[in-house]
């Protein structure tokens, strides 16, 4: 099996605690990303996340804890069907690693499982999202797929 | 399967050549061609669960945006990956930001703010 890795870092002014707090709680991620959010951070507890109406043609799809260490890691999936238990095949693992800087917090993001994963789930966030442009969304995806074809050449 | 862009403008063109490389089995096929140089329906389908007429189908796509060109050579057609659509499609992928990038900034944006207030 191949896996394709999004790897992002960024420094953020405030402290672990309350970063872990914005990136694993379903409240704050509703902040930053879908439009809902319902899920318990205990690992393996499945839940789901919402883009644009879930009554209306709102897209769900799972989200899964895999792992909570506030407040240094905290990790899921998503992207497998509701009611499916999460794995490698059928969902993008998100982890997130959270490291003491200075006064804030250096905070390390890797999304794995691109490669296993099909087209679909870039075209529903693409309709949902406020993008400029749809590439926004399906470029990141394929930024390691290419690089590694470029590198190949 | 609408691979959209349908708000963006983008080009249509990009959008088949996107579209093309979304699949997995297609990419798996690129994967292949690139590794061995070249390819035909048969040999790519005898590396792949899936069956001869079905990669022929695919090889049609990714033929259709050009990232793969027919080399003509005895009874089948050979194909290969075309460098320089390759390159293009990469050179666009380099010129975009990520959604991560985004996601990120507003992580930082909320956590900085919920800070601050503590602070007051």
């Amino acid at each position: 099996m191949e896996y394709g890795t999004i790897e992002r870092e960024i420094y953020i002014d405030a402290p672990p605690e309350i970063v872990f707090e914005v990136v694993s709680s379903p409240g704050h991620l509703k902040e930053w990303w879908p439009d809902d959010a319902a899920y318990d951070t205990v690992p393996g507890s499945p839940g789901e996340i919402v883009f644009g109406d879930r009554d209306a043609d709102g897209t769900v799809v799972g989200f899964t804890v895999v792992d909570a260490r506030p407040p240094e890691s905290f990790s899921f999936r998503w992207t497998h069907p509701v009611g499916e238990v999460a794995a490698p095949g059928n969902s993008l693992l998100v982890t997130f690693d959270l490291a003491p800087k200075g006064q804030g917090t250096l905070l390390r993001m890797t999304e794995t499982g691109f490669r296993e994963m099909g087209w679909e789930i870039a075209v529903l966030e693409e309709q949902y999202r406020e993008h400029n442009t749809g590439w926004d969304f399906y470029l990141p995806r394929l930024a390691p797929y290419v690089a590694r074809l470029e590198s190949s050449r | 399967m609408s691979a959209g862009v349908t708000a963006s403008g983008t080009a249509t063109v990009d959008d088949d050549l996107w579209s093309a490389i979304g699949d997995p089995t297609r990419r798996r096929m690129l994967d292949l061609l690139l590794t061995d140089g070249e390819g035909t329906a048969t040999t790519l389908s005898q590396r792949l669960p899936v069956t001869r007429q079905a990669v022929a189908k695919h090889l049609g796509v990714l033929d259709r945006v050009g990232l793969v060109r027919a080399v003509p050579a005895g009874k089948e057609k050979r194909y290969r990956v075309d460098d320089e659509q390759l390159a293009r499609a990469a050179a666009q992928l380099a010129s975009v930001g990520s959604t991560w990038d985004a996601r990120l900034q507003r992580i930082k944006r909320i956590a900085e703010t919920i800070h601050q207030n503590q602070q007051d």
